[in-house]
């Protein structure tokens, strides 16, 4: 999953940022309206962006409005100080998905965040299951046959990419896209090496390979 | 209500002397014209009666009384006629008893305790000697007197009722504006209508109107420098709990010290906005209550405040120095303009990357103090310069984390001691010149 961060203050962001990437989100980190606008233009494929409203040289809320104003359908989750009720009608109106106010709880915030990116996927139940695998985004808890299975971080990453989206076929360089943020070296084979991973772990059943396009789990 | 504070019953007790006394002077003339017209009319008629008297034989007391009783309001007169040889041959019915002897002509004379007006004549015949009660003429007069004082009694209570009717009127729209702004809430500072006021209130109501102006200017100030202040110190809040949670969730000993590090520059951050916000309500509070000045020494503050700093400057690895210093001395308040001088060079070093240059001047120049902090930072853009000084406005992409609010106490500073504050591109060293001109002249 990869997510855009917009956040002009630097103490925040740093914390989300780490947060964010400890639960095996892909990050970029974007301080200004122009930039956040820049990153969404250039790279069509985050999984959700968190917003801040009050940002320099373009407001929040302007960001918003050219991204629907563009079609872009990436769920947005706004996070900022403006609390009055106006102010919140205002973002929610302008098209954010959700709207939490600061100062908020670590905890609140990614639950938030999953909802959003469950709902994005069409799904309503928070988890999935496919014959014998159950698959838990909140807890990345993952049971084959009732037993809990141990995936690597880069593993759940593509395993939780293909499972937001059931049916879908996502290639090669998606994937990669969902796994990585800007900082990250990315080595020519490793989606096909997570997958190998995955597969061993639970089965080759649920993950499936579209040849010559990429890989998809089906719907259950 | 007091008469003496009241404006109707200042009015009315001074209009109520005037009518008085007016009418005793009146009255008073009245009576002095009255007296001296009837001693000319009753001389005269004496006159005329003592001649008539007179005659070349003398008259029987018959004849004369017949003569008396012709002559028109005669009752007061008393009348007394002797023989050559002195013997009294008539004397008018009267109590009164005038002396026998007689002075000729007009005279005064005391009988009896009271004072007759006596007019004698003498002929060959007779002596005749007409007398009048003093007291009649002054009767006359006072009775006269007396009928001049009643139009002015009449009139009295009519003009008073009057004045106090036009003054109840006058002052009604005094006691409007005193039941409005009564009525008021304490936040109510809209203007008071002036409509209807007589010119002599409406000037005081005018004034009042503007201290409700000012009054609410600075009110709505200080309610959006609250509410801003709320905001603002939202951010910081917002981060400080993110950094306690990042702590509380810290699962090694290296990821705990990063939480801590951050979580103690976030209690860093919330402290100095704190007391940027104090400073800043100080500098307006006691811009409002003219706090007192005394001369300071520019020279002697910018040495000071270059050595609070280099502390800092020198963690920074930032060359600070006092370029150039003319002795200059401007009235202001010590205190504040620590802060200024403080704030402005804290400003520099802060946006100064690590290695470059702030230096400090102070030049006398044309009527002026200068005092100008330059560096070699990233500056302002120009359509930023203006904005930089709104509270909590920070400029796009600086990494360092102010308040937002040290330009705007700044020139809070710099306002209130007359002085102006400018920024501008330094041209030699390529960053930020913040320049202060203190006007002398007043120093």
């Amino acid at each position: 999953m990869r997510l855009l961060l917009v956040e002009d203050d630097t103490m925040i962001g740093e914390v989300v940022l780490d947060l964010l990437r400890a639960e095996h989100y892909a990050v970029d980190w974007v301080k200004d309206g122009e930039m956040a606008d820049t990153a969404l233009v250039q790279n069509q494929n985050y999984d959700l962006v968190l917003l801040d409203l009050g940002l320099p040289r373009k407001d929040g809320l302007d960001v918003l409005r050219s991204m629907r104003t563009r079609k872009d359908r990436t769920p947005v989750l706004v996070a900022t100080a403006r609390d009055s009720v106006p102010q919140r009608i205002a973002g929610l109106d302008a098209g954010a998905d959700d709207y939490v106010l600061k100062p908020y709880d670590l905890d609140e915030l990614l639950a938030r965040i999953r909802a959003l990116l469950r709902r994005a996927a069409g799904r309503a139940e928070p988890i999935f299951e496919y014959k014998n695998i159950s698959i838990n985004p909140a807890t990345r808890e993952t049971l084959v046959d009732g037993e809990p299975v141990s995936l690597s971080a880069r593993e759940w990453a593509v395993l939780e990419a293909l499972v937001a989206r059931p049916g879908a076929v996502l290639s090669r360089a998606q994937l990669e896209e969902k796994l990585y943020s800007w900082r990250d070296e990315v080595s020519s084979n490793a989606v096909e090496v997570y997958i190998h991973g995955l597969r061993k772990k639970l089965g080759s059943d649920l993950i499936q390979n579209v040849r010559g396009v990429g890989y998809m789990v089906p719907k259950a | 209500m007091r008469m003496t504070h009241s404006l109707r019953g200042r009015l009315l007790w001074f209009l109520l002397a005037a009518i008085t006394l007016a009418a005793l002077a009146q009255a008073s003339i009245a009576y002095n014209t009255a007296l001296s017209d009837a001693d000319q009319i009753f001389d005269y008629h004496m006159q005329q009666m003592a001649l008539s008297l007179r005659s070349s034989t003398p008259l029987s007391n018959t004849e004369a009384r017949e003569k008396l009783e012709e002559a028109p309001g005669n009752d007061d007169l008393v009348v007394q006629m002797w023989s050559p040889d002195g013997v009294q041959v008539f004397h008018s019915v009267s109590r009164a008893r005038l002396p026998q002897r007689a002075v000729l002509g007009f005279s005064n004379v005391k009988a009896n305790g009271t004072t007759y007006r006596v007019f004698s004549i003498q002929t060959s015949g007779q002596t005749v000697q007409v007398a009048q009660d003093l007291a009649v003429r002054r009767n006359m007069a006072g009775n006269l007197a007396l009928r001049t004082l009643g139009p002015t009694a009449v009139m009295m209570p009519i003009l008073m009722l009057v004045v106090w009717w036009v003054v109840s009127g006058s002052l009604k729209p005094v006691a409007r504006v005193r039941k409005q702004v009564a009525a008021r809430q304490a936040d109510d500072l809209s203007p008071v209508s002036e409509a209807g006021l007589p010119d002599e209130v409406r000037p005081l109501v005018h004034e009042l109107n503007l201290l409700f102006g000012r009054v609410k200017t600075a009110f709505d100030a200080q309610q959006h420098f609250v509410a801003d202040a709320a905001h603002e110190l939202r951010t910081p809040l917002a981060a400080l709990r993110l950094q306690a949670q990042s702590l509380d969730r810290a699962d090694n000993p290296e990821a705990r010290k990063t939480a801590v590090a951050r979580l103690t520059a976030g209690i860093d951050r919330a402290t100095r906005l704190v007391e940027q916000l104090l400073v800043l309500a100080r500098q307006e509070a006691s811009a409002a209550n003219g706090a007192a000045t005394r001369p300071v020494d520019l020279a002697e503050l910018a040495r000071r405040t270059v050595g609070d700093l280099t502390g800092l400057a020198q963690a920074k690895n930032i060359d600070l120095g006092l370029q150039h210093a003319d002795e200059a001395s401007v009235n202001g308040q010590p205190d504040a303009l620590h802060i200024l001088l403080r704030n402005l060079v804290e400003n520099a070093v802060k946006y100064t990357p690590a290695g470059g240059t702030v230096d400090i001047a102070l030049r006398l120049e044309a009527g002026a103090a200068v005092v100008s902090v330059e560096d070699s930072g990233p500056g302002i853009p120009p359509d930023e310069r203006e904005r930089v000084f709104d509270r909590f406005y920070r400029v796009a992409g600086s990494e360092a984390a102010g308040s937002g609010l040290g330009l705007a106490i700044i020139k809070a500073i710099a306002e209130r001691h007359g002085a102006t504050l400018r920024l501008d591109q330094s041209e030699r060293l390529g960053g930020l010149a913040a320049i202060v001109r203190f006007p002398l002249g007043k120093a």
